[in-house]
């Protein structure tokens, strides 16, 4: 038993967790590209292939990489160190859903930002430029909280139920959902169907999911109201304006003025999708309450992914099943069924036995493995390893314990 | 359904047609319908003249087998004379010919020649045919108009709904593309050598015939704030403002004016008022961009497509709706503007 410090400490528990490491290739592994992270500075193992998935496995047992990462596309020469040299045979459809990107309120109580350049601080999302100095050199501190972990499946079970089954047509044994490892998910389309898609076409998909350019009038500037029952997003509109009309409170909701004239207008409005099989063109007070409504519900109903994920078609993407070396926890595959009780701090958590002494510097309350820890500050606690694991990897805390049982 | 022999000659993009090439290649002799004399050949020449002169091609119905080869020998004139421009007007006109044909079609018609052109998963349902997401995808991202994005498609359960006048404009859509691919693929036939001189005189004639290529995106060298584009307008004032341009917008800003014949120095002052302005490292990048440094490669900015997904398309005026890169709007542009004043 000798003194460990920080970095050893969590190759140490890579290594125990991918002995006893079981999980599903993806598909056509052996196409695949492969890229290793090996430590802590950065250092990196990029264009590895792997013939036989058993490789893989003793790959991950022998350098206990800090986050493994494997191609969306997939290449005729996987291991060629030129990305030309690969020969791309097509990709995946990979969506990114995460937190960072997307407004919560919560963060204002859990995530910090500190300007590197003049040390001004603020809490919640970090801005894109530092309120005092405008520099961009900004850190930040965040955590992933319940409220934040239900945004994040909110979008992920829109995306993949509203868009992907119902409009996209894909099965769901075509799609997997996977824990990203920090703050979000990752969705994986491996289908015949999207495979050969080039840039363009997957920017024309993100585009949907996003609804960006979504015309809601003809080019003579006349709205139409779709009816009720209409396909995609015509119809996620109308049923989206029914809802919402129906759900009262209108008039403060919409910040309309008009008084009775409006009333008016959302009762005909209300009326006319009950009855209407088609489009139908709305004019007057109508047309601008109706188009006032239709942006309120396009921003509900479309979905926060992020672009530039989708439209790489030669991206670098997480490997399910192995660990996020920021946090120690496991990019978990997730089924649809079953995301609405998924737990990261339960269910994504690697070692589960022991406890291990840490110096934690600065920590929320955090419920983990069910049992609610901290606020700390600047103290000496013994928590269970798993928790240790995560705030020494998000570098909230230092190895104290001389010794580590092992198991 | 069984296609005839019409219908190769009207829509070469189905099996059929080049199926018939093969035979008619085989029976008649390479040498033979390249000679001199040939008919195919005549009709093959004439079949560019129309494109080049009226920028649509016409069905020659007196002998289908002329017209059935007609097409693949005018490709093969065309490649050999090594003019982009000639290459679009001709798939334009093919597109143009194609269409005005399959606006006629029913709708049993019209999917046979997607099923058996294109391999298209299609469908009908009541007054509507449906098209798979990606195959409409495919084609579909060569349409400029906001019409055409699929966010603006009924699309259930991954079929695209479709007017069958829409569904006929994607078929000629994909028609052209397919001509634009084949004429970017290497010819293995040689071509002899009287049929050489022939293709030098036409080649004069095109190169006489066609203006100049008016969408050189590269070199326009010639700077006119007058002429930018809304977008770059737009940038270009919010930097004045010393607002704190995301990369999109500055890489935007940064290419166009590069692409336009400013020096990488000359650009400071644009991005001076940046809250993180450094110049030693604005100048930096700006010699990244304009090639002078690192990997040599001069960048263009972004098309219209990727400036609309990065939220800084502002399109907000009639020419924009006709162009799909900064630098086309432009070039028109300071044509529109020169012809104003003379």
């Amino acid at each position: 038993m000798k003194k460990l410090d920080n970095e050893s400490f969590i190759k140490k528990m890579s290594k125990r967790y991918y002995i006893e490491w079981k999980e599903e290739p993806p598909k056509d592994f052996s196409r695949r590209e492969f890229a290793f992270v090996v430590s802590r500075k950065g250092e990196v193992i990029r264009h590895k292939a792997f013939e036989k998935w058993s490789d893989v496995k003793e790959f991950l047992c022998k350098n206990s990489p800090l986050h493994v990462y494997y191609s969306s596309a997939y290449y005729a020469q996987p291991s060629a160190p030129d990305m030309d040299a690969k020969e791309w045979m097509g990709a995946d459809l990979v969506f990114d859903i995460d937190v960072d990107h997307i407004y919560t309120p919560c963060k204002e109580q859990h995530d910090k930002w500190m300007c590197l350049n003049c040390g001004a601080i603020g809490n919640g999302m970090p801005p894109e430029e530092c309120l005092k100095c405008s520099s961009k050199r900004i850190e930040a501190k965040t955590w992933f909280c319940e409220k934040c972990l239900e945004i994040a499946k909110e979008e992920t079970i829109k995306l993949v139920e509203d868009f992907l089954i119902q409009d996209f047509g894909l099965s769901p044994q075509e799609i997997s959902i996977v824990f990203s490892g920090r703050r979000g998910f990752h969705i994986h389309v491996e289908s015949d169907v999207v495979r050969e898609l080039d840039q363009r076409a997957r920017r024309e998909i993100v585009d949907y999911v996003r609804g960006t350019g979504l015309m809601v009038q003809d080019k003579k500037r006349r709205a139409l109201a779709p009816p009720l029952n209409a396909g995609g997003w015509p119809g996620r509109i109308a049923k989206g304006v029914y809802e919402l009309l129906n759900s009262g409170n209108v008039e403060g909701l919409l910040n309309i003025k008009g008084g009775s004239k409006a009333e008016e207008a959302i009762r005909a409005i209300i009326k006319r999708l009950e009855e209407s099989q088609d489009y139908w063109p709305l004019e007057g007070v109508t047309r601008r309450v109706w188009l006032k409504v239709v942006e309120k519900v396009i921003a509900h109903k479309h979905c926060e992914v992020d672009e530039r994920v989708t439209t790489d078609i030669k991206r670098l993407i997480r490997l399910p099943g192995t660990l996020h070396g920021g946090t120690g926890l496991i990019a978990a595959k997730v089924r649809l069924s079953g995301i609405e009780s998924f737990d990261p701090y339960v269910h994504a958590v690697a070692f589960l036995k022991g406890n291990v002494k840490v110096k934690v510097l600065n920590m929320p309350e955090i419920t983990f493995l069910n049992q609610t820890w901290g606020p700390y500050n600047n103290e000496v606690v013994e928590l269970p390893i798993g928790l240790a694991v995560y705030l020494i990897c998000s570098e909230n805390a230092i190895l104290v314990s001389e010794e580590v049982e092992v198991d | 359904m069984i296609f005839s022999k019409i219908d190769a000659a009207t829509y070469p993009f189905i099996n059929l047609a080049s199926q018939l090439v093969r035979e008619l290649e085989k029976s008649l002799g390479i040498s033979a319908i390249l000679s001199p004399d040939s008919e195919v050949l005549r009709r093959s020449i004439e079949r560019i003249r129309e494109a080049v002169y009226s920028r649509t091609t016409s069905v020659y119905k007196k002998d289908l087998d002329i017209e059935i080869l007609s097409h693949p020998v005018a490709l093969l004139l065309i490649k050999h004379m090594n003019n982009a421009k000639l290459v679009n007007i001709y798939a334009e006109a093919e597109k143009n010919r194609a269409l005005v044909n399959l606006l006629k079609e029913d709708y049993e018609k019209l999917m046979a020649l997607a099923v058996d052109g294109f391999n298209w998963h299609v469908r009908k349902e009541g007054g509507y045919l449906f098209i798979r997401f990606d195959d409409y995808l495919k084609t579909s991202v060569n349409m400029l108009d906001a019409y055409w994005k699929l966010v603006n498609r009924r699309l259930v359960n991954g079929y695209v709904e479709l007017p069958r006048r829409d569904f006929s404009r994607l078929l000629a859509e994909a028609y052209r593309v397919r001509i634009l691919e084949r004429a970017g693929q290497a010819e293995d036939v040689q071509v002899p050598s009287a049929l050489k001189l022939v293709i030098e005189e036409l080649d004069k004639e095109f190169r006489a015939a066609l203006p100049k290529v008016d969408m050189d995106t590269t070199y326009v060298n010639e700077y006119k704030p007058s002429a930018f584009p809304p977008c770059v307008s737009k940038l270009l004032e919010e930097a004045e403002q010393g607002k704190n341009l995301s990369h999109m917008a500055r890489f935007t800003l940064a290419t166009f004016l590069i692409s336009i014949g400013k020096r990488p120095e000359e650009l400071l002052n644009v991005f001076r008022k940046m809250p993180d302005f450094d110049e030693g490292k604005t100048l930096y990048h700006l010699r990244h961009i304009a090639g002078e440094l690192g990997s040599r490669t001069r960048y263009t900015p972004p098309s219209c497509a990727t400036l609309r997904t990065f939220g800084l398309c502002v399109a907000n005026d009639s020419l924009c709706q006709k162009v799909k890169h900064p630098l086309t709007y432009y070039s028109k542009k300071l044509k529109l503007l020169k012809r104003e004043r003379t």
